[in-house]
């Protein structure tokens, strides 16, 4: 991949599909991660992007149970929905106020392929997305496409 | 032209492009230099016309350029439509890495707790 796009998670934009797909390698085999996304007391520790602890953690992981996460870094910004699908260690589905989730999780030699995909649902969201956020025009706009994305969903369904 | 004036259009054009894991490598192979069609085609496993066809479509994104004396041109990546791209898609990407960043740190913790 060019320079810019070579870190440790790739993201691409699939418009055919809708979804934003991001992969990370991780060093540890796929039942921990699952675990790590599937248990309060773990995701509480890693879910926000600045590091602060999670203020809340609340989960019912089976099919049709909900969760709720609330950041102690902004509390207004609560991320909540349902699990559609869980099957460890590979496979763990959800929906998030509107959009569907989902957790991929391959073995790869000793360590694991995550793949985390955020399907829009539809390409006019997606596009709609693509188009508010360059007509917003700067990265700070931009800067929380997730939390936008929620919004998006929460004000249009 | 900045992220500002970029078309919408041409944005979706420049992810869809993207969203295709030969057309992904193509533009890697490109960023080391130009290279022309038959050292493109060298790593794949395809034909000619379908390697031109992943040319083609680049080349509408803006992402590349070259190459109007069909076959020898080298082709050469345009940096700019690849910033645009990356300067769009970044802060999005930078979250969900230093949430990723979070949890492999948090495996390394974990795994070292139960050693």
């Amino acid at each position: 991949m060019p320079p810019a796009f070579q870190t440790d998670t790739d993201c691409v934009v699939d418009r055919a599909t809708h979804t934003i797909r991001l992969i990370r390698d991780l060093d540890a085999p796929p039942a921990l991660v699952f675990e790590a996304w599937t248990k309060p007391e773990h995701i509480s520790v890693w879910w926000d992007a600045t590091g602060a602890p999670l203020e809340s953690c609340e989960m019912d992981v089976r099919r049709g149970g909900s969760f709720t996460f609330v950041s102690s870094s902004n509390p207004d910004h609560i991320f909540a929905g349902t699990y559609i699908e869980v099957a460890p260690p590979h496979r763990l589905v959800f929906d998030a106020n509107g959009a569907e989730g989902r957790l991929i999780l391959d073995a790869k030699g000793e360590g694991t392929r995550m793949t985390v995909e955020i399907d829009c649902r539809t390409s006019e969201m997606l596009d709609h997305y693509l188009e508010v956020g360059v007509t917003a025009g700067t990265s700070q706009t931009l800067a929380n496409l997730a939390a936008f994305l929620d919004e998006q969903t929460v004000s249009t369904g | 032209m900045d992220i500002q004036s970029a078309q919408p259009d041409r944005l979706n054009a420049v992810f869809s492009a993207m969203s295709d894991p030969t057309r992904r490598a193509i533009l890697g192979r490109l960023a080391r230099s130009e290279a022309t069609v038959s050292e493109l085609m060298a790593p794949f496993a395809i034909s000619q016309p379908a390697i031109s066809k992943h040319l083609k479509v680049l080349e509408r994104a803006g992402l590349i350029e070259g190459g109007r004396d069909a076959q020898r041109r080298p082709r050469r990546l345009c940096a700019q439509a690849m910033k645009e791209a990356a300067d769009w898609i970044e802060p999005f990407r930078r979250q969900w890495e230093a949430r990723f960043d979070n949890l492999a740190n948090h495996l390394a913790t974990i795994q070292s707790e139960e050693k």
